[in-house]
Parts: C-alpha cells; structure tokens; sequence
C-alpha cells in the first residue's frame, strides 16, 4: 500500500513536467491562431489583433502560461475552438467511445494473440506457429485504414453482411441516456436490448481492425517470450519429474513468461487508446485521437493540450497497473526499489 | 424444498418478468417501428466531412459547416432570388433580392436611406412575434463583433446609430452614401434575426449579446429547429411548420452526421443508406458518376466568387518583376493541371482574351496561353535568361489538388530554367505565413460571398490584408478600387471595371486557374438541390421524389 502511495506521489511531478512540455510544444507550433480564425476574407490587420486578444494570445507567454495552469488547478480544459465545446466536457464525451473500442478490440487481440503465441511457441515449426507468423507479419505490414477499408468494402460494400460503418450506433436509432459513455453497458442499463445489439454491430467491424493491427506484436512476444522460458532449466526439471503438460505449460512456464507480456500488453493498450486515428476517421468514430488531431491541424491549443494531458496521465496509470501486475507475477519486481 | 431447484415463486417471478418484458417489447416497438417507415421517406440524411462548430453565424473560428445550420434554423431580412443552370439545377440570384422576413423595402433620401416593412405573421420558434426591435438588436449586434463589422462595413454599416426601429413593423437602415452592397450584405450569413427578448433573457452577466448562450443554442424562426446535437458527430433539425416566410419545406427531419472519410460517406451513398454525401473530391465525383448510372447522381456546380490560384508576392523579387509573373503565366501547362489536379471538375479560368477585358464580370479567364518560347523570350527580357530559383509552397490540406499541381509547375518551370523547390505546410499555417508576407510563389485558394468584380478586386488586389494575394500595388489600381467603391453610374462602373481588368490581366499579381466545382453526391430520389453562395445545403427546397 505504502509502495502504492509512492507511486502515486511519483505522478506528479511527472504531470508537471507534461503540462510544461505541452504548453511549450503547442506554441511551437509555426502558425498563428488569430490568423487562423480570422477566416473572413473582410477582416484587416486590427480585426486580427482584436481576434488575438479574445483568444488571450495577446499576452507575454509566461502570463499565458500561469493563465493556463490556474485554470488546470480548478479542473478546466479550457475551450476548444473547433468544437465550439469545454475541453473538458469533449473528453468526458469522446474518452468513453475510445475506450470502448479499445476494450473490446483489446479483448479480441488478446483473446487469440495469446493462445496462438503460446501454441506456437509449443511446436515450432508448425502449421500453428506459420499461421501465428503469417498474422503477425500481416498485422505489422497492413496500415489500420487499409485492413479498415478492405473489411467495409467486401463486408458492407459488397455483402451487405455489416451495418454502416458510421458511428457507434443505428444513425436513426435513439441513444441511450449517459451513464458510464460505454454504449453496451449503458443500452443495458436502460434495458434497450435492440440498443445493445446495434452498438454491438456497430463495434465489430471496427474493433476487428483494430485487433488485426494488435494481434502481431502481442502475439509475436508471447511466443519469443515462452519459447525462451520453454528452453530453461527449470522447465526441463518439471518434465522429468513427470508434471502434467498443463501444469508445466500454464503454471510454470507461462507465469514466467509473463513479464515481457505484461509490458507490451501496456504499451498496446495506451497505443490503441490514443493513437487509433485512423480507425476512428474511416469508421466515423467519435474518438479522442481525430478530435486532437483536428485540433492540432486547425492550431487549436486546448484541445491538444488537454489530450495530451489526459493521455500522459493515462499512460502513467497503465504502467503503474503493469508494474503492480509484475510484483504479482514475479515477487521478486516488489523487492526491488521503485523510483 | 431443495436449494437447487428454483421455487414456484421464483418460476412466477420469472415467467410474468418474461411476459412483462415481452408486452413492454411488444408495445415499445410497434409504434416505433411503424414511425420509422413512415418517417424515412420524409427524413433526410446528410453526411459531410465536418460538422458545426458553432450555431452563431457570427464569432470567432466559426466554420463553413455552421452555414448550414445558421442558413436553415434562422431567417434574414432578404434572400437572394432563385434561377436555374442550364442543366436545370437551381442557382441562387445574386442580382435580384427577395423578401424573406421583409415582405418589402424601398428606398429614398437618394439611396441613403432603406426601409424595410416586416411580415406581421412571422414568428419566432418560441411562438414570439418578430418585431423590427429584434431587427435592430440583431444589426447592432454584428457590428459590436469585430468580425460582423469588417463584414458589415463593405455594405457601410458599422454603428448602431444607423439602425432604427420606426414602429413595430418597420425597420429603417441609413448609411452615409448609397451603396449597392448594403443589400446583398443582408441576404448573406451575417443578418440573421434573432430573437432578442429571448437571447436577453438566457445570456448570463456580462455577456450582453449572448455570445457564449448563442454557440450552442438557436435563437431564431426559421424553417427548421435544432432537435438534437452531438458536438462533432450528428445534428439533428425538425421543421418549423409554423414557418411563415416561404413554401413549407418537404422534409420533415433532417439527420446531418460527420463522418471524416470520403471513402466511408461515398460508400454509404452508393449502398444507399446516405440520401445526400457532401464535400466529394474531384476524384470521387468523376468516378461516381461514371460508375453508377442506377440510383445515384453527383451535381457539379461551379462555386461562384471561389477560385483556386498560382500566387507570387509582388513585393519580393524576382516575382516584382511584370515580365517574370508573364513568363510564368505563359509557362503553365494549365490544360494538363485541369485535368490531373482537378478531373475538369470546374470552370476554367485559363485561356480567354489576352491583355483585355471581356466583359464586366471578374473572374474571367486571363488569357495567358501555354507558350513556353515566350516565357523564355519574356524570362530574358527580365533579365533572367538562366532562370532562377525558388520555392513553391502549398498547404497539406489542399494537397488532393494541390500535389498535381505543384509537380506539374515543377516540371513545367524546369523547362524555362526556373528551379523549383516544393514545400508542403502542415494544415493551418500558410495563412500565418501569407500574413507576414514571406511566402514567394505559393497555391491557395478563397472565396469572394458578394459577386460584383469591384469586390472581388477589393479584397483579393488590394490592400495589406493576406487577402491580397500577390502584393499587388499599383496606384492606377489602388484609385480604381476606391472610386469604384461608391460608383452610382453604371457606365463609369462598366468603364471602370473593365481597366481593372485589363491591368489584372496585363500585371497578372496572381494567376487564376480555375473555379473548382462543388460536387454533391445524392439519390436520384433527392430533387430541389439548390447552389448558394455559400456552399452549403439549402434544406429548405430539396424533397425526395
């Protein structure tokens, strides 16, 4: 608990460090919003400078930047510019539908990147361990929108089998009311099964994509990883006393094998999260990663600010989980001293 | 009794749980279904790249696609009249004005002053009358904003003291001297009424003209009302059907989503669960509409007042020099970048009458012909016969139009011995760099909303704004756009109009190459498309067939 704490306090300064980095970043970017914004064609030079001063550009950029973190300490965003919305009440919006398909596409990937590494690990040179290669190389060399593309045009295009690949529900289909964002849970708390089902048809197309993009390094690892423990000692020592394939398998081996796991497992996760732009532009997702990069293509500071933020935080997050997973998994991480 | 086995009460429970649930299935989607059906062929579904980011025609950052919401949910005084292409499609008409909230108008005090007589039916969407004070408020409101003043201003209208309520019905606008463009201004997106009793009532403190209430809330009477909105992703509109300024509109909902692909919106359309896909690129629209003779059609309208343009800062040699900006107009295999960059998805603004002015109406073609022994010749005349070298830049949005182009430049201006270098700017930053006037040879494109040449020469050859694309100084110029500012004579206009024609073609700061054309794609079920000035939907006549 006590280590829990520490980590926690260790946060900090490394959230300072991020709205440091961010707010410097984003006036780094060449371009200049006033100009930007001022897109009426009628507007002269003192139009601009008024436009400036409404946005608070106009100040020294150390005041901005105590403008900007007073704001922070009272838990505001900001406002973005190109939804017209608080920074902070798009993200409450947006983060849920991310993370939805994210969960789910997360699931998928793991769900079958983790038995076909193991099962390739197990026979080398097999049929398994060519199919498990052959996904993770398509994973790898298959850019997310191609595999999107592809999967709409023979499933919805062609077949008719998949719904309209827009959005995360029916387009006529009435939303449920906003209880955690996440739209199957929510359809179900409103006992909406016919809501429940198209979210759920809504999903599948895209988190398969998704999932594709997942499975190769997951799957690539889980197979280096358990190939190597496979060869050790102490796994050849559970054989000749006779242990049972699955005990030696799941118990000895695959624990072991868990660690290097464990750590891509975090980087898969917070990279699906935040970074799936294009698969939230091909499937219309209303997803965080294409609200900042709009953002960031019409030099709309808060939202990239705060997206950047809100992902720093969640990566911090995600690799404490994986370091409290190591310390379940191998003791031995608990011992060792934490920064 | 045994603890596995579920009681008598529980299998009660369940099966009238199950009975319940089926009556409240039963019950719960039969109307809905029914509505459904009966609703899909009276809703309209739109999809578009980008949605709105504001319900306020006027504030900072507002985006092209607010248009279509501010167009459709709130009236104005006038509207521009109706007329049709000769493929039948309607197009607004810039010279003729209709009344929209104003059943008519007249003027006096030799043009200066304008009054308007308002229909006494109107109302709001909250059931509230409109009176000429909501007029008055709404005016004075534009000219507070700095934006809605610079627009007002090229109508000369910048103080509230020009606005004036004369009785409930009646609304008088005085200017200082007539001017043709106080009109039109009130036809375009900047003079929506709104609702001011109501505007007033919901603003918080220190925010007199609503301008944080008004981004996401409609104040307004127009034909439609917004029922739903989703930042980002989907606006939902019902009809006003108490709407008293035109013809009832067909539809009676209209469901608009965002969805940033083009692929994805092309492929709902053809699939034929989207009625209307907008923003289509030039690629899109050939294919489509070679592709599908069944049930789908693209409508390709010139965008009128819209260019896209080869620009050269007049200010930075060697572009300072008339004959340099001639040898590179005369060097542009203009045909091949119609075809490569655009699909001939526009209206040229190549070839024509060279040196003169055909006509009155601005953009016209400028007449410069490929000819690259004369921009050779022209080239050494400037004292360049080895050419130069410099860098040609262009923004990545653009880049669909824009890669073609700037290759096809490359190679055409490598041949006359200019060596060019391209430069991609990332989205959002050759406006800034066009402010500071540091970009030499450059490809844009904008936009002119009123028609007539002299405002278009005023904001695209004139003046320090970057707006003023080539740097174009000349005295000569400068005094034709001041005089013509004002010109109540139609032949001195004409006369006028056609010198600066000539000098823009003869000087050439910036070389046009084409109006691209808006592509739609629709079913043919979908009729009534209308083109406006401002390029987006006019909900208000289009209806399923």
């Amino acid at each position: 608990m006590n280590l829990l704490l520490r980590r926690l306090l260790g946060m900090i300064p490394t959230l300072a460090g991020v709205v440091i980095a961010t707010f410097i970043l984003t006036r780094l970017i060449p371009g200049d919003p006033a100009v930007f914004f001022t897109s009426n064609p009628t507007a002269d030079a003192a139009t601009v400078q008024a436009i400036r001063e409404k946005l608070g550009l106009a100040e020294p950029l150390w005041k901005q930047f105590f403008i900007y973190v007073g704001q922070l300490l009272h838990g505001d965003l900001g406002n973005s510019i190109t939804t017209g919305q608080p920074v902070a009440r798009d993200m409450l919006r947006l983060l849920p539908a991310s993370a939805e398909l994210t969960f789910v596409a997360f699931a998928l990937a793991v769900g079958i990147a983790l038995p076909l590494g193991i099962a390739a690990a197990l026979r080398p040179g097999s049929f398994v361990d060519h199919v498990s290669r052959l996904v993770s190389t398509a994973g790898v060399s298959l850019p997310t929108f191609v595999s999107g593309l592809l999967l709409i045009y023979f499933l919805y295009y062609l077949a008719g089998w998949a719904p309209e690949p827009i959005g995360r529900l029916d387009p006529f289909a009435i939303a449920p009311p906003t209880v955690t964002g996440f739209l199957l849970v929510d359809t179900l708390a409103a006992g909406d099964g016919a809501g429940f089902v198209s979210a759920l048809r809504q999903l599948v197309l895209p988190s398969v994509t998704m999932a594709i993009f997942a499975l190769a390094p997951l799957a690539r690892m889980t197979r280096a990883s358990m190939l190597g423990v496979l060869h050790s000692d102490f796994i050849r020592t559970a054989r000749a006393n006779g242990l049972g394939w699955r005990k030696i398998v799941f118990t000895y081996a695959l624990r072991n094998a868990m660690l290097p796991i464990v750590t891509t497992l975090g980087l898969v996760f917070s990279y699906m999260l935040g970074a799936n732009v294009l698969v939230e532009r091909v499937f219309a997702w209303p997803g965080v990663g294409s609200y900042a990069l709009n953002a960031l293509l019409s030099l709309d500071y808060a939202p990239v600010q705060g997206f950047m933020l809100v992902m720093a935080a969640i990566f911090v997050l995600v690799n404490l989980l994986v370091d409290i997973a190591y310390t379940l998994l191998d003791p031995r991480a608990a011992l060792l001293h934490h920064a | 009794m045994q603890p596995w086995q579920p009681s008598v009460e529980g299998k009660m429970r369940r099966r009238e749980l199950a009975k319940a649930a089926a009556i409240v299935a039963v019950a719960g989607a039969l109307p809905l279904a029914h509505a459904h059906a009966q609703s899909r062929a009276e809703s309209l579904r739109i999809l578009s790249q980008a949605g709105p980011n504001s319900f306020d025609p006027i504030g900072v950052g507002v985006n092209r696609n607010a248009i279509q919401v501010h167009w459709n949910t709130y009236d104005r005084l006038l509207r521009f009249a109706t007329t049709k292409r000769p493929d039948g499609t309607l197009y607004y008409d810039y010279y003729k004005l209709e009344g929209e909230l104003a059943e008519r108008w007249e003027t006096s005090d030799g043009g200066k002053t304008i009054t308007f007589h308002l229909r006494r039916n109107a109302q709001f969407h909250d059931g509230t009358p409109v009176t000429a004070e909501d007029v008055k408020w709404s005016f004075d409101r534009v000219v507070a904003s700095p934006i809605g003043r610079s627009q007002f201003s090229t109508g000369s209208m910048t103080s509230p003291e020009q606005f004036t309520v004369v009785d409930q019905y009646t609304f008088r606008i005085t200017t200082p001297q007539p001017d043709r463009f106080t009109l039109p201004n009130l036809a375009a997106t900047y003079g929506v009424i709104y609702n001011a009793k109501l505007v007033k009532a919901q603003a918080g403190a220190g925010d007199a003209w609503g301008n944080d209430w008004l981004k996401n809330n409609v104040a307004g009477g127009g034909a439609y009302r917004v029922e739903a909105h989703t930042p980002g992703q989907s606006v939902t509109l019902s009809r006003n059907d108490t709407w008293k300024s035109g013809e009832l509109p067909f539809f009676r909902r209209i469901l608009w989503q965002v969805v940033p692909d083009g692929q994805a919106r092309r492929s709902s359309l053809e699939r034929g669960d989207a009625d209307i896909v907008q923003d289509m690129s030039p690629q899109d629209a050939v294919s489509l509409s070679q592709a599908t003779a069944g049930t789908t059609q693209v409508v390709g309208v010139p965008m009128a007042g819209a260019f896209q343009f080869i620009g050269m800062n007049g200010t930075l040699a060697p572009f300072d020099n008339v004959k340099v900006r001639q040898a590179i107009a005369h060097a542009l295999p203009y045909q091949q970048m119609f075809e490569a960059a655009l699909f001939k998805r526009g209206q040229p603004l190549f070839g024509g009458v060279a040196g003169a002015a055909d006509g009155t109406e601005f953009p016209q073609p400028l007449g410069y012909a490929t000819d690259p022994a004369k921009a050779k010749a022209l080239l050494a005349e400037a004292g360049f016969p080895n050419g130069f070298e410099t860098t040609f830049s262009f923004e990545l949005s653009l880049a669909p139009v824009a890669e073609p182009v700037s290759l096809l430049v490359q190679e055409a201006l490598g041949r006359i011995g200019i060596k060019v270098t391209i430069n991609k700017v990332p989205g959002g930053q050759l406006g800034t760099l066009l402010e500071k006037k540091e970009v030499p040879f450059f490809f844009e494109g904008s936009a002119a909303y009123l028609n007539d040449p002299d405002y278009f020469f005023r904001i695209f050859y004139h003046g320090a704004t970057r707006w003023n694309f080539g740097t174009y100084r000349n005295p000569e110029f400068a005094a034709l756009v001041d005089k013509t500012r004002y010109e109540t004579d139609r032949a001195v206009y004409q006369t006028d109009i056609k010198r600066m024609i000539t000098l823009a073609k003869q000087e050439i700061p910036i070389i046009l190459l084409w109006q691209p054309a808006l592509d739609t794609g629709m079913q043919k079920s979908i009729d009534g498309y209308k083109y406006l000035f401002h390029r987006q939907l006019e909900l208000r006549t289009l209806k399923r067939i």
